[in-house]
């Protein structure tokens, strides 16, 4: 009997460990190998923000931000996956693992730093408040007794909650469609938002001006990545540096900017 | 890689916790004041066939209990200023409360006048009552007591449905929980000290609803 | 890059939507059918501390915001390291919603059963499957239809809670069109209508079995 139970035990034993060894193995997989081997890339990308990604008329996300994730996923020989997520979720789409990388016009601050990792940058972004003409605004200071929309999370809000007066109110929407929608339909007197979004969405209306009040930050879109990911960040830098270098990056900048990309990026 | 709980870094955040709830409180006591006695006024029109409002309040009923809560709120909000109305989130947020708990309690408080038999109206006149006396004594108030219980449990889902209002930026309980996830990024921590949160509400606004229904609604005990 | 949305564009894109609302509301219902009946079950049962639990589970349910608990399973599931993708999220949070509330509008259905028929039934020495297979729920099965009817529309427009967490159904679109087109009177005007759609005749055919059933039970 003992002779018999005892292989059991041992099968048992081995099946086990292997189970373990499997179980870690799977946590510390390597995303990048993950990608190559399903030859599948996941990436987060914005459709409430033109010009970095906005929907077409088959809802499908177009822009900068989904170029650029092309541009990537070209580069690596796999398949795009593009998955839309809106500004409050798309840190948490990284850190649960339902992205690869988050493409989505992601500024980077030390908060952010503490929870994920961020490639170079790959677009300029300078965020602002902006309004219609008969609001005179030119500093946070003038921003007392004003009403903004703000997208919850992004940088503006968070430099905006830091250096806007007490008798500031700022109103958080859970996305930039709510924050766009807020301010054209006029619940709110101005907007915080990225420079070129805000010109991106002065010309396609008419209801109401867009126009710049003051530039809070240079804050330049980085690609998102999980924790402990080095590899991948180290392949996704490669890749932008050299689309930067051979132009690609740039097309994709006066296709959407309608200007080429600054030296400093 | 296993996770590692954190709500220190909810705690952190308790004094928008606490602002959130208490919105959220004064939320429902504005909208179930002015819901019941909107659905009071519906009530009454239907039961009665007081015309032209039995058929305003049919056609009201219908198209708020067929279309979701979110969507009415987005309309008012987003949609109304294209025709020049404009309503800050807080009147946006209490006027889709009252008009929603306005349909649903019409219909609940119209089941309860109806389920009062004539002969006590008759019985109540020929006693040479007043028809303000006969519809405050006769009417309403067995009236509401029969369908209190289901007027609470509307309440109390009108309650949990009001945090759909943090989507137009009304500071209540879920804007709180949005909030503080998108600064300590503890999505999971945040939602389930909140939804805790929302269960006592909810127990609370029961228990407040069932001692106020006893003592005004059940009128005075002869114990 | 101007992108110029023609009212068909619209109305194209929200149909799409619709479709998903359908496909997440069927889902929600059937499932949480399934799982109510299982909570019914456990909750009116022989076990006391089955019975406490499912209690529990359905006042659980019950008092806290469906919102809530889109968010919980969205962000929990993935804690465990289980990719959930919105749809999944919303249409697990939407089937155990649903499952509570059927399974305690069914539980009022049972006990609307007199006690005397349980009692007799005993006395004929069945069993308490047997009970319940030929007494009780062929009569509450009557009761239940109109209210569980009545409650799909509440499973329809629940769906829409589910835009907040990025599933692409009806209202959800509504939004991106309204921000696409810069017309959000019509977009949620449309949105609206879409719903009423699907919930009116389903209040409609609630109330005419409730009418039916009252009828004929005052006979």
């Amino acid at each position: 009997m003992k002779s018999h139970a005892f292989p059991l035990g041992r099968t048992l034993a081995t099946a086990l460990l292997s189970v373990g060894l499997f179980a870690t193995q799977l946590a510390h997989a390597d995303v990048l190998e993950n990608i190559k081997k399903s030859g599948v890339i996941r990436v987060a990308v914005p459709q409430d923000f033109p010009p970095f990604g906005t929907v077409g008329t088959d809802m499908k996300p177009q822009g900068y931000d989904i170029d650029t994730a092309a541009l990537i996923a070209k580069d690596l020989g796999v398949k795009l996956e593009l998955i839309p997520v809106t500004s409050t979720n798309r840190i948490p789409y990284i850190t649960t693992g339902k992205a690869d990388l988050v493409i989505s016009s992601l500024g980077k601050n030390t908060d952010r730093e503490k929870v994920i990792d961020f490639s170079d940058a790959y677009a300029p972004f300078f965020n602002g408040v902006f309004g219609p003409a008969d609001i005179k605004v030119e500093s946070a200071a003038d921003l007392a007794g004003k009403t903004i929309a703000v997208t919850r999370g992004s940088v503006e809000d968070l430099e905006l909650t830091k250096i806007a007066p007490p008798t500031a109110t700022l109103k958080r929407f859970e996305d930039n469609n709510s924050t766009i929608s807020a301010y054209l339909s006029g619940q709110t007197q101005l907007i915080a938002t990225g420079n070129v979004v805000a010109s991106a969405v002065d010309e396609r209306t008419d209801k109401r001006d867009v126009l710049t009040k003051f530039i809070i930050k240079n804050s330049p879109c980085y690609v998102g990545i999980n924790k402990g990911e080095a590899t991948l960040v180290a392949k996704v830098n490669e890749i932008i540096a050299k689309s930067k270098k051979n132009g690609d990056l740039n097309k994709v900048s006066m296709k959407w900017l309608k200007h080429p990309l600054t030296a400093g990026l | 890689m296993a996770y590692h709980f954190d709500f220190i870094a909810v705690w952190e955040y308790r004094e928008q916790l606490a602002t959130g709830a208490l919105h959220t409180l004064g939320l429902i006591a504005v909208g179930a004041t002015l819901g019941v006695s909107l659905g009071t006024l519906g009530a009454v029109s239907r039961a009665w066939k007081i015309k032209p409002f039995d058929k305003i309040f049919t056609v009201y009923v219908e198209a708020i209990r067929n279309t979701p809560f979110l969507v009415q709120l987005f309309f008012i909000f987003f949609g109304l200023p294209a025709l020049g109305v404009k309503l800050d989130e807080w009147t946006a947020a209490i006027i889709a409360m009252v008009v929603n708990l306005g349909a649903y309690s019409t219909e609940i408080i119209r089941a309860g006048i109806q389920a009062i038999p004539r002969g006590q109206i008759e019985a109540a006149s020929s006693l040479a009552m007043t028809r303000a006396q006969i519809f405050r004594h006769i009417v309403l108030r067995p009236a509401l007591q029969k369908v209190w219980p289901a007027l609470t449990s509307q309440v109390v889902i009108v309650m949990l449905g009001s945090s759909v209002c943090s989507q137009i930026s009304a500071t209540e309980l879920t804007y709180a929980a949005n909030f503080i996830q998108s600064r300590n990024f503890r999505a999971f921590e945040t939602y389930i000290t909140v939804a805790l949160m929302y269960l006592v509400l909810a127990f609370c606004v029961r228990w407040l609803l069932n001692k106020f229904g006893s003592h005004f609604v059940n009128g005075r005990k002869t114990t | 890059m101007m992108t110029e949305f023609t009212l068909w564009d619209i109305i194209r894109n929200l149909i799409t939507g619709l479709e998903w609302t359908v496909g997440l509301s069927l889902t929600a219902f059937l499932l949480g059918g399934a799982v109510g009946l299982l909570v019914l079950t456990a909750r009116i049962g022989r076990f006391p501390w089955l019975q406490k639990a499912m209690k529990g589970y359905i006042e659980l349910f019950q008092g806290t915001p469906l919102l809530m608990q889109l968010f919980l399973v969205f962000f929990g599931i993935s804690l465990m390291g289980i990719d959930v993708p919105a749809w999944l999220a919303a249409a697990i949070g939407l089937t155990l919603f649903t499952s509570a509330y059927l399974a305690e509008i069914w539980r009022g259905c049972v006990e609307a059963i007199p006690k005397g028929q349980w009692e007799a039934s005993s006395s004929l020495a069945m069993s308490w499957v047997e009970q319940m297979r030929y007494v009780v729920l062929p009569q509450a099965l009557r009761i239940a239809i109109a209210p569980t009817v009545g409650f799909s529309v509440q499973v329809v427009k629940g769906t829409s809670v589910a835009s907040i967490i990025g599933f692409a159904e009806l209202t959800k679109t509504g939004g991106m069109l309204a921000n696409a087109t810069f017309k959000p009177f019509l977009v949620f005007g449309l949105v609206a209508v879409g719903y009423f759609i699907l919930c009116y005749p389903l209040s409609h055919f609630a109330m005419r079995l409730e009418r039916k059933y009252r009828g004929s039970s005052s006979h």
